[in-house]
């Protein structure tokens, strides 16, 4: 180390010189750099998430801020666990999570599949396929309500064609049934194309040779599939489980476009419940208290999740 | 184990020929070792043997069945990479177990635990069974990858170069312990190396490829004592073989532009007088230097020669080789 300092002072007298004028060492030359950074993170994340803890205790109302702040310990806590309507937006939020994931993870995998096997114009395909996830998410909430329209729709035109049913007799974003599967028809159709790319990227990381060596070794391509490429693809499907589980965790945009949270309140997930508590009922310190129980259970999840995505690595 | 029949095998990639019509005949219980350089057609060779690559034209009969359309599997061929190709998920013992494994095989459980622990044992990775494959060194690495070739039966091993990556003790153990296996159990091997003393050692047959042909086939001594081409004597021999112009010495048959002279063609002490520029020890042998009419030749002597570099020494051809203009054995 020392004599790696020594060769670069010889390097770079100038260097040297410059920084014995100022007077600064290389390790406070690397504090200034990086303490924009970390003020900006301290501003815009710790802050406001120790603020939100505080308020999280109190009951206080953004709408009425010369009202006395009173500090109510866990009450809001306590309205929230006990609360019959948070538990059916956590229900709906569950639906929506676990159903996205497996239809994006086994679609999207076998799309990778199918992409990587050796064909003319597959980087055209991959192209092609991708282009849902460019949209910003307003646009294809907005659009797929017209593709959802009973009498105009393309999507119930085309369910009607392939079923026989007619196309206006059912209604995707206005059927309670429906409803919360219409959000899963559209998030499955826009981020179906990043779980492939992972997936994609995974089964590129697997040399010809090892499937080489399993013909040789008289391996069915069944079995070279089940010991070879799953294997070898899974820490890649569970890190695009782990990104479309946060993602879909919070998500907002897209079924607000699309359902508004409705009918009812059927589509309405856990942060369209929030942002209703905190900015249209202005309901502060308890919607504080439902943004850290959301934040501790993704947090505590995420962590259980990424230990098990390590050891599935390291195997 | 079985005989392998090579016939016209030619194989193309895009626009370089890398076999050309390659006709050999891999009699049963044989080794057959491959010599040439990087681009030769030795690993398309084996390729083509082993059904991962087809070829253009000809055929491949392994005991008796064109299997020429068929697959690796139905071929029953096992082959070792040169660049191990293990599965990197697995541990030592998966990997071994892997061939076996196979529902073609139906091997029970017990001779599967039975075989992994024997040919672990014979290549020294007992200890090592439970350990991930990617945890392991390289020469580790290749024991293993020949592992999992011999823990079948197939009808002919295929090995890549299996002991470049070695060091050179572990080389020579394992080259007489392949060489033991393979006539014990009267396995039939095609072998790619580079290396002439694994060429030497181990083969009962050599095949020497130039440029995706085969230029000579036959049992090592007899392509060293006598090889039909500068190209096929090149491949074998330490020192290589001197070649110099054809009428050095004097007269020469007609048409031969070549001399060629292993060391033990050259007669030292009578004849015509060449300088010694080098001695060389090695222990066993001493390597000399000549220089004779311009032209350096290296020949061997008595480890305890007395020679030192400025002597001079008389030389004299012995049965010596004459080749033609294009490099061919006319003599």
């Amino acid at each position: 180390m020392s004599e790696e300092t020594n060769t670069q002072s010889k390097q770079s007298p100038s260097g040297n010189r410059l920084s014995k004028v100022r007077g600064l060492s290389d390790r406070a030359i690397a504090w200034i750099f990086i303490s924009p950074t970390i003020l900006i993170l301290l501003a815009i994340n710790i802050f406001p998430l120790i603020w939100t803890v505080y308020l999280s205790f109190t009951n206080y109302r953004v709408n009425r801020p010369n009202k006395e702040v009173e500090f109510v310990g866990l009450r809001n806590y306590e309205r929230i666990l006990s609360d019959s309507d948070i538990w059916i937006t956590m229900q709906a939020t569950a639906h929506f999570l676990i159903w996205t994931i497996i239809l994006q993870v086994v679609i999207g995998f076998t799309l990778a599949y199918l992409i990587n096997k050796k064909f003319k114009g597959n980087d055209l395909w991959t192209t092609i396929i991708v282009l849902p996830m460019m949209l910003s998410p307003a646009v294809v909430g907005n659009f797929w309500t017209f593709l959802y329209q009973p009498q105009i729709g393309l999507f119930n035109y085309v369910v009607g064609f392939v079923s026989g049913a007619d196309p206006s007799s059912f209604s995707m974003i206005g059927d309670v049934a429906l409803a919360p599967w219409s959000i899963v028809i559209v998030d499955t159709w826009m981020w179906t194309p990043f779980v492939m790319l992972i997936c994609l990227a995974g089964l590129r990381s697997i040399p010809d040779s090892i499937y080489e060596a399993a013909e040789c070794d008289r391996a069915s391509k069944w079995r070279q599939f089940w010991t070879i490429t799953i294997p070898m693809v899974l820490p890649f499907l569970m890190l695009a489980v782990l990104f479309r589980g946060i993602e879909n965790f919070k998500m907002f945009d897209l079924v607000v476009q699309l359902t508004g949270g409705g009918p009812g309140s059927i589509t309405e997930l856990t942060s369209i419940n929030l942002k209703r508590e905190a900015f249209e009922k202005w309901r502060t310190g308890y919607a504080s208290a439902y943004a850290v129980i959301l934040f501790v259970s993704i947090f505590g999840i995420a962590s259980i999740y990424v230990k098990a995505l390590n050891k599935v690595k390291s195997r | 184990m079985s005989e392998v029949i090579l016939d016209q095998v030619s194989k193309s990639f895009s626009d370089t020929a890398a076999l050309d019509k390659v006709s050999m005949i891999i009699p049963d219980e044989s080794f057959v070792v491959l010599l040439g350089p990087s681009g030769a057609g030795k690993t398309t060779t084996l390729r083509m043997v082993s059904g991962l690559d087809k070829p253009d034209s000809g055929s491949i009969v392994i005991e008796g069945v064109t299997v020429t359309d068929h697959t690796p599997a139905q071929r029953n061929v096992a082959m070792v990479f040169q660049q191990y190709s293990l599965y990197p998920h697995l541990t030592v013992r998966e990997n071994l177990e892997f061939p076996l494994k196979s529902p073609l095989l139906n091997t029970a459980k017990k001779d599967i635990g039975e075989k992994v622990s024997a040919v672990a044992e014979l290549l020294q990775i007992s200890h090592k069974l439970d350990n991930k494959v990617t945890e392991l060194s390289g020469g580790e690495m290749q024991r293993v990858s020949i592992g999992r070739a011999l823990v079948r039966t197939p009808n002919i091993f295929l090995m890549d170069e299996p002991l470049s990556s070695l060091d050179a003790k572990l080389r020579a153990d394992l080259r007489i312990e392949l060489k033991r296996i393979q006539s014990d159990s009267g396995a039939t091997l095609l072998y790619v190396t580079h290396d002439q003393i694994e060429a030497m050692t181990m083969a009962t047959h050599v095949g020497v490829l130039d440029k995706g042909k085969l230029v000579q086939f036959g049992p090592p001594r007899e392509i060293y004592e006598n090889p039909v081409s500068i190209y096929a004597a090149s491949r074998l021999g330490q020192p290589r073989i001197n070649v110099l112009p054809a009428d050095i010495f004097g007269s020469a048959p007609g048409g031969a532009k070549f001399i060629g002279l292993r060391p033990e063609q050259i007669v030292q002490g009578r004849g015509e007088s060449a300088t010694v520029r080098r001695v060389e020890h090695l222990g066993d042998q001493t390597r000399l230097h000549l220089l004779f009419n311009k032209h350096e030749i290296i020949t061997v002597t008595d480890a305890h020669t007395e020679l030192k570099s400025g002597d001079e020494l008389r030389i004299q051809p012995k049965d010596a080789f004459f080749f033609d203009d294009q490099g061919i054995r006319l003599i």
